[in-house]
């Protein structure tokens, strides 16, 4: 008799008492979003696992996808730009940060296996901590996606509206769901703390339903929270040349607010906070900053006049969410444990699958799949 | 365990904490296609370059120095994800092939690396199936999976063989177990007891007589080891002055005479060949050549006009025909007397193996190269073999015993070295590759020996050696004892505490 996997999934999950964050000690973890994980993994069970012969795959963030796949649409000549010079303010208010990546596995014959795992770090009086979520291996196919769907409109994390995605979108849908279930619990459990997300506030899209992310600020105002959204690309142009390039010859820590962006665009695109560019320290980075716009801008401005005070910049980057960056994505010997515990918990033999391109072209045009 | 490389005589295999492998294991790779198998020995493990570990491992120590955490793993997955950032390279040496249940010293092929299945070999088969120790076997100890490890008397039979580590590692009690081993089988055995370790192998440790005491015999120079002229050939006492008291060509030929001389009056005693060489008609300094080595001969005590306290070496090697050693204690002899022991000591072999009187002895040499002159090495790993005199050398500094004597052991027993230059002087031993030695030898604890050479059919074996009931005498006299230690003035060491606080 084979035996039956069987997870007592954890309805609480005790944070380690960080004082001044101690509500976070409430957040709850989604036990139908576990047990989505291990149904799905049942349906792998002897198969095939198709992986790679050359490349490990490279992980993807929740929040990077989004801004290269939905750019902000705008007039470039109708913006001008105003300089706010900053000045750090030292209190205890915590600071936040999360951070979702996933990573695909690999293929089977009836679907593509991943794993989403996500990290919360929190900085009070300059001690950081940190709890990781995951790995959760997810084994997509097109007959459990309809419930991977479910889950996401059950938490009302992807419009209603819309019909199932793609198999290949299923992994980035799966890491927005953990993104935004973070993102909802510190928000609704966290009180008077600066919550760093990675990304923007731009509503709208599959990934960033208005409702939900409109849903999650308010949680955090009605909280005292702010949410400061960093970017680390953006496409804004002033005349022609970058913002992020503009500003590098000011001196940190600066804010230069974008104050003509359109709140909405002819599509469904809602710009949900007051768009900046945060040059915090010396270098050459510059971030899109976006701060909730029915937050009022002096209250902007204090979060991130604490953010300067309370938490370290690295190359003009918070610490805490560069922390949680680090924490959450996965490295090759990563990769390669989840295979190898798939392969063992669920039976699966893993193949290696040759490069088409290499079988075919052979070095030529391939040297940079190495 | 998979087979990952393969380059000259060495496989790197990928393996996993759990599997239960160290330096010195063997492994067995079995190519089912082929349907034969490959043996070979693990001589370091490495960590396996596994991709993304320097992240991994960045990542952890700066999380480690600046904050605390944990990890929610319902499903526990970083165990296997810790499990992978400890994979292992086995680096192996091959040492032989098994097909068709025969063993061969063949590792020319490849095997498989998809086909293949890579398992331990205990040493405990391998040494059946290499027929290690079944003969006359010495049980030298337990092997490191714990198997009995028996090694043949007949593979030390007309064999050179080396004993060597640094203090402390063994050394002495492990050739006492030969000694033992070979007395048990009814050998002939002479040890040249350089620190006087030997002189209880008769005893028990708790001081009562054990079976080997009536097979033991101790020679102590000066007290109960003398000998009279009379006994002695010429070619025996000119070798002495020659080698021993560098007597020179000229001086030699007009000593040769006087030996004739009184050999013919039937006047061979000391005072007689002092009286002789005073008397000798011959170049003044012939004369004084001659009676300084006289002096020296009288003053090493070794030599006697009374037959009554002579010892007759051909009667106490003959008497030991059932087995026995005869200890030859040097332990407080001086350099110049210990090299005239040693002289006649071997000169007297020599003569009595020569004339057939004992059938062959196993000579044990401690620290040879503090009493052996430098021309007596080759002489006695060349001809005197064929005569049947068998060495064990056993030394703590391996750069004393030449090149050439290594290229030739027959068997070379190696405890730890951590040295460079003793390790290097070891690695030129010609019965494996420098590799194995040195990575092994390295690691070895105290009491561990790695056995090289026909004892073990050339399989390197590591081998924890048996205690022994015998008074070992091995120990360093110290001068804290315990007794010392705790008559020691109290004020003295709290007053050290405190200042190294």
């Amino acid at each position: 008799m084979i035996g039956q996997l069987e997870y007592a999934t954890t309805l609480k999950y005790n944070f380690p008492n960080p004082p001044t964050v101690s509500t976070l000690k409430e957040l709850q973890i989604p036990q139908r979003f576990i047990k989505l994980s291990l149904a799905s993994m049942q349906s792998v069970k002897g198969r095939y696992l198709q992986i790679q012969s050359e490349n490990l795959p490279t992980p993807i963030i929740a929040g990077d996808h989004s801004e290269i796949e939905e750019p902000i649409p705008m007039n470039i000549s109708s913006v001008s730009a105003r300089l706010m010079p900053l000045k750090p303010l030292q209190d205890e208010t915590p600071i936040i940060a999360v951070d979702v990546s996933s990573v695909r596995l690999g293929e089977t014959d009836v679907g593509i296996l991943c794993a989403v795992r996500g990290a919360i770090v929190w900085s009070v009086q300059r001690k950081y901590g940190y709890l990781r979520i995951g790995p959760f291996p997810f084994h997509i196919t097109e007959e459990n996606s309809r419930e991977v769907m479910s889950l996401l409109r059950f938490y009302r994390f992807f419009p209603s509206g819309l019909g199932s995605p793609r198999l290949e979108d299923m992994q980035v849908r799966l890491c927005n769901l953990v993104e935004r279930w973070l993102q909802m619990s510190i928000c609704s459990s966290s009180y008077g703390s600066i919550i760093l997300w990675d990304g923007s506030l731009t509503a709208g899209t599959t990934d960033s339903p208005l409702t939900l992310i409109r849903r999650i600020l308010e949680e955090a105002k009605n909280r005292l929270n702010t949410v400061l959204a960093f970017s680390k690309v953006t496409g804004i142009r002033v005349l022609g040349r970058r913002m992020t390039d503009l500003v590098l010859k000011y001196p940190p820590p600066c804010l230069f607010k974008m104050d003509e962006l359109p709140h909405s665009t002819s599509g469904s695109l809602r710009l949900l906070g007051n768009v900046y560019i945060a040059k915090l320290a010396w270098g050459l980075s510059a971030f899109r900053l976006d701060i909730d716009r029915r937050v009022r801008e002096e209250e902007g401005l204090r979060a991130l006049r604490r953010l300067l005070g309370n938490d370290i910049l690295y190359q003009g980057y918070p610490e805490t969410l560069r922390l949680a960056h680090i924490l959450s994505t996965f490295t090759a010997s990563e990769v390669i444990g989840i295979q190898r515990f798939v392969a063992q918990r669920y039976n699966l033999r893993i193949v290696v699958r040759p490069s088409v391109r290499r079988t075919l072209f052979g070095p030529f045009g391939t040297r940079f799949e190495n | 365990m998979r087979l990952y490389k393969k380059a000259g005589n060495t496989l790197q295999i990928l393996s996993f904490p759990s599997e239960d492998v160290e330096k010195g294991s063997y492994l067995l790779i079995e190519d089912l296609r082929a349907e034969k198998s490959m043996i070979a020995q693990v001589v370091d493990i490495q960590f396996a370059n596994v991709p993304g570990v320097m992240e991994e491992f960045l990542r952890e120590i700066s999380a480690e120095d600046s904050m605390e955490g944990e990890d929610f793993d319902p499903l526990d997955v970083s165990s296997h994800i810790l499990y992978i950032q400890d994979a292992r390279i086995l680096v192996c040496k091959i040492h032989g092939t098994l097909e068709n249940g025969v063993l061969r010293f063949d590792g020319s092929w490849l095997p498989s690396r998809t086909h293949s299945r890579v398992r331990r070999l205990s040493v405990k088969r391998l040494v059946e199936m290499a027929d290690v120790g079944r003969q006359l076997p010495i049980h030298i100890g337990e092997t490191m999976d714990g198997s009995r490890l028996t090694i043949d008397a007949s593979a030390l039979d007309g064999k050179l063989n080396i004993i060597t580590g640094k203090k402390g590692t063994g050394k002495s009690h492990f050739s006492k177990l030969l000694v033992l081993g070979l007395i048990d089988y009814g050998a002939t055995v002479v040890v040249l007891d350089l620190n006087g370790e030997y002189v209880n192998l008769g005893l028990a440790r708790d001081g009562s007589r054990n079976r080997y005491h009536e097979r033991i015999m101790v020679l102590k120079p000066r007290e109960n080891f003398k000998v009279a002229l009379s006994q002695i050939d010429l070619s025996i006492i000119l070798r002495i002055l020659i080698h021993s008291l560098d007597l020179p060509g000229s001086s030699a030929r007009e000593f040769r005479r006087i030996w004739r001389f009184l050999k013919e009056k039937g006047r061979l005693t000391l005072h007689d060949l002092g009286e002789a060489i005073k008397n000798w008609n011959c170049n003044v300094h012939v004369r004084d050549a001659l009676y300084s080595r006289y002096h020296a001969l009288l003053r090493s005590e070794l030599f006697t006009d009374n037959l009554a306290e002579a010892v007759f070496l051909e009667r106490l090697l003959g008497g030991m025909k059932r087995g026995g050693a005869l200890i030859v204690d040097l332990s407080d002899t001086s350099p110049s007397d210990r090299r005239i022991v040693v002289e006649y000591m071997l000169g007297k072999i020599q003569e009595m193996l020569s004339q057939w009187r004992v059938r062959a002895v196993f000579l044990f040499a401690e620290e040879a190269h503090l009493y052996l002159r430098e021309t007596y090495w080759d002489d006695i790993i060349t001809r005197m073999r064929h005569f049947g005199l068998f060495t064990t050398f056993i030394t703590n500094q391996p750069n004393t015993i030449r090149e050439n004597i290594y290229r030739q052991a027959d068997n070379i027993f190696l405890f730890n070295f951590v040295n460079d230059h003793d390790l290097e002087a070891i690695s030129r031993a010609a019965r494996t590759d420098a590799e194995t030695v040195i990575s092994i030898v390295r690691d070895l604890p105290p009491h561990h020996c790695l056995i090289l050479g026909e004892a073990v059919k050339d399989f390197p074996i590591v081998v924890k050696v048996r205690p022994i009931d015998v008074q070992t005498m091995g120990h360093t006299r110290l001068f804290f004892d315990v007794e010392r230690l705790s008559k020691a003035p109290r004020a003295l060491i709290n007053g050290s505490k405190a200042l190294s606080r």
